[in-house]
C-alpha cells in the first residue's frame, strides 16, 4: 500500500530531495506530475487550494499536507525509520545541529535553487545576484565540511548520514547548472561522492548514479 | 608554465576523479585502483566528453559516454560497443606529467613535473579558490591577521608558532588556486581557525579588486 503522495516536478531538487529520502527508507509512494514548466500548474486554482504558497513539492498522506521540504524529510524519517538515525531527535546538541542544516538546505534553495532556474528557465531574477548568493553559500558549506574533514568525518552530523545531509545534496550537487563547478571545492566533491554511495540511492537529471559501484560486465 | 598543484592527495582517493585546471588548460586528475594517479587533458579522443565525467575500472578510467576504457598510460584499452576488438595503439588521452610530494598533487603541461623543495614541518591544510591574481593574493594574504596577529611577510606567514604557506596556481581565468600548508600538527581547532583564515583572506582579497574596479 502506497503510504502517501508527493505533486512532483522531475526536474525540481526540492521535489528529488522527497524522492531520495523516500528510497533510502524504502518507503512506496504515489507521485502527481505537477507541470511547473511551461505550464505553470503548482499556481493554478486547484493546486492553490492545496498550497497557498504556490510551491512544490506538496506531500499528503491522509489528512496531513506538507509543502515545506525539509518538513517532509523529518516526517518521512520520523515516521519510516524506526532506528532513530535518519533524524536523531534524543540529544538536544544533536537535534540542534540537524536542525541548523536543514535551515542552511533551506538557504541553498534560495540562491543556488535560484540561480539555477534562472540558468535553466530564464526565471525572472537578477542572475548576477543570485550567482553572488549561491556562490557564497557554497563557499559557506565548504568551509564548514572541511571542518568535518578535520575531525575525520564524513557527514554532516555524527558519524552516519542524517536528514541534514539529505536537505542540502540536491541543491550543491546540482550547482553546475548554474554554472558552479565543483572544481575549488574538494570537500563538497567527496561528500557528495559519500551521499551518492549510499545503498538505494536515486538519481535525477543532472545527478548520475555511480556506474564503478556497479558490478560491470567488464574490467 | 612551470610545476603547479592541483589539489591535495588526500581528497583524491584511490578509484576517484576529479577537473582541475592550470594555467587555463582543463584537466582530468584521477587515481587508479593501484593509487597510480595521472593527469590528462580533459578530453576523451573518441567524442570529446569531459573524462572528468567518467569512473573508474580497476586501472582505468571509463568515459561516461559510451564507456571507452584507456589505462595509466593513456591507451585505450577496452571499446563496450566492439568488445572482441582489440583497440588501435593510437587511441591514447593526452597526458601530462603528474608528480605527489609533500601530500600535495604537482602537474606540468609542458614538460616533467619537478615538485619545489618546501620548508619542512609543513603539512597540507585545503584547498580554495580567489577571484584574483596570484600576485593579488600573495600581497593581500600578508595583510589578513590571524588571531589578532599580523605575519611578517615571506614566502611563509610566521603567525607566531603557527606557519602558513599559499602555493598558487593560476587558474587562467582572472582566478587563482590555493593550496594552503600549514605547520605540522595542530589541533581541529586550530585547524578550523585557519581555514577561517582562509576565508578572510579571500573576502580582504576579492574586495580589494572590487574597490580597485
Amino acid at each position: 500500500m502506497s503510504s502517501f503522495t508527493l505533486y512532483n516536478y522531475v526536474l525540481s531538487g526540492n521535489c528529488y530531495k522527497v524522492r531520495l529520502m523516500a528510497a533510502l527508507l524504502g518507503v512506496e509512494y504515489d507521485t502527481v506530475a505537477v507541470d511547473f514548466y511551461p505550464g505553470f500548474e503548482h499556481r493554478s486554482e486547484p493546486m492553490l487550494a492545496l498550497n497557498p504558497s504556490g510551491t512544490l513539492p506538496i506531500l499528503t498522506a491522509d489528512d496531513m499536507v506538507l509543502t515545506e521540504t525539509q518538513a517532509m524529510l523529518g516526517w518521512l524519517a520520523a515516521k519510516f525509520d524506526p532506528t532513530g538515525r535518519w533524524y536523531p531527535a534524543d540529544d538536544p546538541v544533536v537535534s540542534g545541529e540537524v536542525l541548523q542544516w536543514l535551515g542552511v538546505a533551506s538557504r541553498l534553495t534560495g540562491s543556488v535553487g535560484a540561480a539555477r532556474l534562472h540558468a535553466m528557465l530564464d526565471w525572472p531574477v537578477d542572475g548576477e545576484a543570485v550567482r553572488k548568493d549561491a556562490l557564497k553559500e557554497l563557499q559557506g558549506f565548504e568551509l564548514l565540511l572541511t571542518d568535518r574533514v578535520f575531525a575525520g568525518q564524513t557527514w554532516l552530523v555524527g558519524d552516519h548520514p542524517t536528514i541534514a545531509d539529505i536537505a542540502c545534496f540536491p541543491y550543491v550537487a546540482l550547482s553546475p547548472d548554474a554554472g558552479l563547478e565543483h572544481d575549488g571545492f574538494p570537500a563538497i566533491r567527496n561528500w557528495l561522492y559519500a551521499v551518492r554511495s549510499l545503498p538505494g540511492f536515486v538519481t535525477m537529471p543532472g545527478i548520475h548514479q555511480l556506474h564503478e559501484l556497479r558490478e560491470g560486465a567488464h574490467g | 608554465m612551470s610545476t603547479l598543484p592541483v589539489g591535495l592527495s588526500r581528497d583524491l582517493s584511490a578509484k576517484r576523479v576529479m577537473r582541475a585546471t592550470v594555467g587555463g588548460q582543463d584537466l582530468v586528475v584521477w587515481r587508479a585502483t593501484n593509487g597510480e594517479i595521472s593527469a590528462w587533458d580533459n578530453r576523451c579522443p573518441h567524442r570529446g566528453m569531459a573524462l572528468s565525467h567518467g569512473f573508474v575500472r580497476g586501472n582505468t578510467l571509463a568515459c561516461l559516454y559510451h564507456g571507452w576504457h584507456y589505462n595509466g598510460a593513456g591507451t585505450c584499452t577496452y571499446i563496450p560497443a566492439h568488445p572482441d576488438l582489440d583497440p588501435p595503439a593510437t587511441i591514447r588521452t593526452n597526458r601530462f606529467s603528474v608528480v605527489e610530494q609533500d601530500g600535495v598533487i604537482w602537474v606540468r603541461t609542458d614538460g616533467e613535473a619537478q615538485a619545489p623543495d618546501l620548508p619542512g614541518g609543513l603539512e597540507p591544510l585545503r584547498v580554495f579558490i580567489v577571484a584574483a591574481s596570484a600576485d593579488q593574493v600573495q600581497c593581500g594574504a600578508a595583510q589578513v591577521p590571524y588571531e589578532g596577529q599580523m605575519a611578517d611577510a615571506g614566502a611563509v606567514l610566521h603567525f607566531g608558532a603557527v606557519s602558513v604557506m599559499l602555493l598558487l596556481s593560476p587558474l587562467g581565468d582572472g582566478r587563482t588556486q590555493v593550496t594552503t600548508l600549514a605547520s605540522a600538527g595542530l589541533t581541529v581547532a586550530q585547524r578550523s581557525a585557519l581555514s577561517r583564515w582562509c576565508e578572510a583572506t579571500r573576502r580582504h582579497v576579492e574586495a580589494q579588486q572590487e574597490e580597485a574596479a
